[in-house]
Parts: C-alpha cells; structure tokens; sequence
C-alpha cells in the first residue's frame, strides 16, 4: 500500500511539476505587455487629471477669466494667486493669475468652482517633472491653453 | 570537402604545427597545443557565459510578458559585457577578518574546477580537447569539486550566512551527486564505455538518442545536475531571501563575478553531458541530415535547449526547503534511480541474453 502510495506520489508530483512548467513556456511564447515609456505612450482617457490650464478664447483674444476669485477661495491649499481689473466696458478681466504646482494637490476644487469655463483639467500633459521648484510657480502665460476646435470630453468635466 | 568539426581542427592543428615548423619550436608542439587548446575553450566559455546570462534574462523576462535587457546593443546583447565590465572595475572589498589564503583561492578553485570539466566534452567527432577513456568519470570527479570551494568560501569569508550557505551546499552537492552518478550508469551499462566519444558513436550506430530508451535516468540527470549548479529550485546555498548572498556574500567584483563564471560554467557542463548522454551529441536528427549543418551547430543547438529547459526550471518552480530538499533527493530520486538501473539491466537481459554480459 505504501508502495504505491509512494509511486503515485512521484508520477503526480511529476505531472504538477510538468504542468507548471507548460504554464511559464506557455508564457514565453506569448508577447510583452510592456509598453517602452519615453518611445510608446498609452493613450490617456480624456478626462484624467493631469494638467491644470487657464483656457484662451483665441477668437476674442483674451483668457475666459473674469477674476471672480471664487477658485482661489475653492483651494484647499492657497496656491492660486489671481488678480483682475475692471475694465472700461465694466466687465472684469483677469491680469495676473499664478499657481503654484509645488504646493497644488490636484484636487480639482479651482476647475469645479470656475463657473465661466476658464480653468480646465489636460489630460496630454503629464510629464511635469522641473529641476527647479520655482519652475512649478506658473504664471497665466505658462497655462495658457487654447481649446481644440473639436472639444473631445473635455464638455464632460464641467 | 565537408565542412565538419573534424576538418576545422585538423585545418587549424596543421596550420598551429606549420607555424611551430617556422619558429623552430615543433619539439615543444605538445606543450603548447593544450595551453591553446585550453585559451580558446576559455574565450569560447566567456563569449558563451555572457550570451547565457543575456539568454537567461530574457527567457525570465518574457515568462513574466516583460521584455529584457534591450538597451545596450542589438536586443540587449551586450548588457552582459557592460555588466562584466562593470564587476571587474568595482572595488574589490574584502572582510578584515577573513581567512586570507583560502578566501583568496576559493572562487578560483569554483571556476577552475568547473572549467576543467570542458576538457572532455565532445563538440563534433574529433572536435575535442582531450577524449579520455574515463570521461564522465572525469567530469563528476571533476564537478564535485566545487563544493569544497564553496565550503572553503563560506567558511573563510568569517559570515554566519556565508558559513550556512556553505554548509547547505556541501550537504546538497553530495546528497546529489549520488543520483548523478546513478542515473548515468545505465547509460554506461548499455554503451560499455565510459568515454563520451564512444558513448555518442554507440548512439550513432544503435540509431536511437538515449532519452527514449532512458527518459528516467534523463529527468535524474537534470534534476541532479540543476541541484549541482546549485541553481533554482536548488538553490539553498545562495537563497537571497533566507541567506542574503550564501557562500558569496562577502565577495565583490572580480571574485564574485569568477563564482558567477563557475555557475554559469557548471550549468554548460553539465548540459553538455547531458545532450552527450541523451541527445546524441553531435549527431543530426536523421531527416535533417540531407542539410549537412556541421555536428557542432547540432551540438550547440541541442546544448541550448537543454540549457533552456534549465533556465526553465529556474523561473518555474519555488525554492525547496532544506528538509524537502534532503527527502527528494535520498527518498525519491536515489531510490528511483536504482530501480531504472535494475530495470535496464531486466530489459537488456531479455533483450539480448546472455551476450550482452
């Protein structure tokens, strides 16, 4: 009984062993799933968070922005710096606006709080890395974005 | 003319005496021609070390869908000599309070003792450095030495991981070795020769590769010899996880890249008998042979696959545990290998009657 107890265990073991191992050569033959960074990207979904940018109405040549400062009362961390003058036709315009990345979490409270469609979410730029933090101290002209002329989902987000 | 094994080595011995006759030095042919012999088989193994380490990091990267080395040269290739170059520039840092002499010897002792076992291993009819008539005996001589350079490793690096790894790889070697030694006896029970030469002209007049008749013995063999080469899943002597290095922790640059070389080394041996034993070396496969590809492009083929299958291994199974480790080999494989060598000897018997004795 042991005898054979102890047979059938080798040859079992041994179909285990064989099985396991059709599995990881299965797995050579396969392709890589790995997409090679800096030369392949993967297309982001339309809506991801990557960048923050002020967006310029190029038909009437000026930012969206009124400076209502409600997105600088929207961050949680106080790292909008916005200033506006009212203008001769009575209307308010923004003149400076600053964000500071270094300090932004990304929250997305400034871009829901706009109510005059001029702070939107990118998704193409991502790579945001600086050698110096005061590089991430970006000014209006540094987010200037000026819309695609086909919108893709970027209606969605407001 | 064919372009064989045999005529590369008569081309090049003729030329090397040609050479000698115009220096006025052929009465030294005899010492000179082994230390050639032996400064090409060294530049073979380096080249062939370096592509398995390349071979290796990709057969693991593509079982896990990654894709390798692929930066330095054409698909990675030379990744492997940036990093060889890399181990040979790094400072050589030593324990203060190791023991000297046998710290010093032991990684050359490792390579040496590995390397000397590609002295028998036939690559085409002919094409061999020295066919002794004890050959395989030769080589699990020869192989089995390495343990007492790890063992002197581990105990002169003055590491308790080192000491341990040391010790679980002598008790691994030489519960191994025994499986080793007895799977290959049918083999030399049915070829009557202890040769590799004769054991692959045996295949080739018989007509039959020795893995059908002794796929058992071949399944010993490799499980033995993978325990040997002290590599995955047998790689108690140097788990990472349990012992940090094993026997080559304390050893950096030069020295750690000359143990590296050796288990490289060990694993193309031991390959190599195995293809000689089971593969029929140098032969073609009969409905390839109209193509006339030289034995030795057969030989290295085959010695790739085989090598593969262990590089399989490696990235297949987990590592055994030391008591698993001990059971397998002294429960399972000795016991089954003593039944294959009496099964053989049965069938032979029955086979062939009484004139095979």
């Amino acid at each position: 009984m042991g005898m054979i107890k102890y047979f059938t265990n080798i040859v079992s073991g041994f179909w285990n062993l064989m099985v396991g191992l059709s599995v990881t050569i299965g797995y050579f033959f396969k392709g890589t799933t790995t997409v090679q960074y800096p030369e392949e990207r993967l297309p982001l979904p339309a809506r991801s968070r990557s960048m923050i940018k002020l967006i310029y109405d190029g038909e009437k040549d000026q930012f969206n922005c009124v400076a209502c400062l409600m997105c600088m009362k929207a961050c949680p961390n106080n790292c909008i710096k916005l200033e506006g003058v009212r203008q001769a036709d009575g209307k308010r315009r923004m003149t400076t606006f600053k964000l500071d990345f270094s300090t932004c979490i990304f929250c997305g409270y400034c871009v829901e709080a706009c109510g005059f469609d001029a702070l939107t979410f990118v998704s193409e730029e991502y790579e945001n890395a600086v050698y110096k933090r005061g590089s991430l101290l970006q000014d209006e002209q540094a987010m200037k974005w000026i819309r695609p002329i086909q919108p893709a989902n970027q209606e969605v987000l407001k | 003319m064919m372009f064989t094994g045999e005529n590369i080595v008569q081309i090049v011995s003729d030329f090397l005496h040609w050479i000698y006759s115009q220096l006025g030095i052929s009465s030294l042919a005899g010492v000179i021609d082994p230390i050639i012999a032996a400064v090409v088989m060294f530049l073979f193994i380096a080249v062939f070390v370096m592509f398995l380490v390349w071979m290796e990091r990709k057969v693991s990267a593509h079982m896990q869908s990654r894709i390798g080395p692929n930066r330095v040269g054409p698909m990675g290739l030379f990744q492997t000599v940036a990093d060889a170059i890399k181990l040979t520039i790094k400072e050589d840092i030593k324990p203060v309070h190791r023991d000297k002499i046998p710290y010093f010897i032991a990684p050359i002792v490792t390579f040496v003792a590995t390397f000397m076992g590609m002295v028998v291993i036939p690559f085409d009819k002919g094409m061999v450095v020295q066919d002794l008539n004890v050959g395989i005996l030769y080589i699990i001589a020869i192989t089995g030495f390495t343990v007492i350079a790890i063992l002197t490793a581990g105990w002169s690096s003055n590491n308790k991981f080192a000491l341990l790894g040391g010790f679980r790889s002598a008790a691994q070697i030489i519960s191994y070795e025994v499986p080793l030694v007895l799977s290959v006896v049918p083999i030399i029970m049915m070829t009557g020769t202890l040769s590799l030469t004769g054991i692959v002209e045996y295949q080739r007049q018989a007509g039959y590769w020795f893995i059908f008749p002794q796929i058992i013995a071949f399944i010993i063999f490799i499980t033995s010899a993978t325990a040997e080469a002290n590599r995955a899943p047998f790689d108690i002597p140097e788990a990472e996880s349990e012992l940090i290095g094993g026997f080559h922790t304390e050893y950096s640059g030069v020295k750690f890249a000359m143990f590296f070389l050796g288990e490289y080394i060990a694993v193309v041996v031991s390959s190599s008998v195995a293809v000689t034993l089971f593969f029929g070396g140098w032969l073609p496969l009969s409905f390839l042979s109209f193509l006339h590809i030289p034995g030795f492009i057969w030989f290295l083929g085959k010695l790739l696959l085989v090598i593969y299958l262990i590089m399989a291994f490696r990235w297949t199974f987990p590592r055994l545990r030391v008591d698993q480790l001990m059971d397998f080999g002294w429960k399972v494989l000795i016991p089954v290998s003593i039944l294959n060598i009496l099964l053989t000897a049965a069938v032979w018997l029955l086979l062939y009657g009484k004139k095979a004795l």
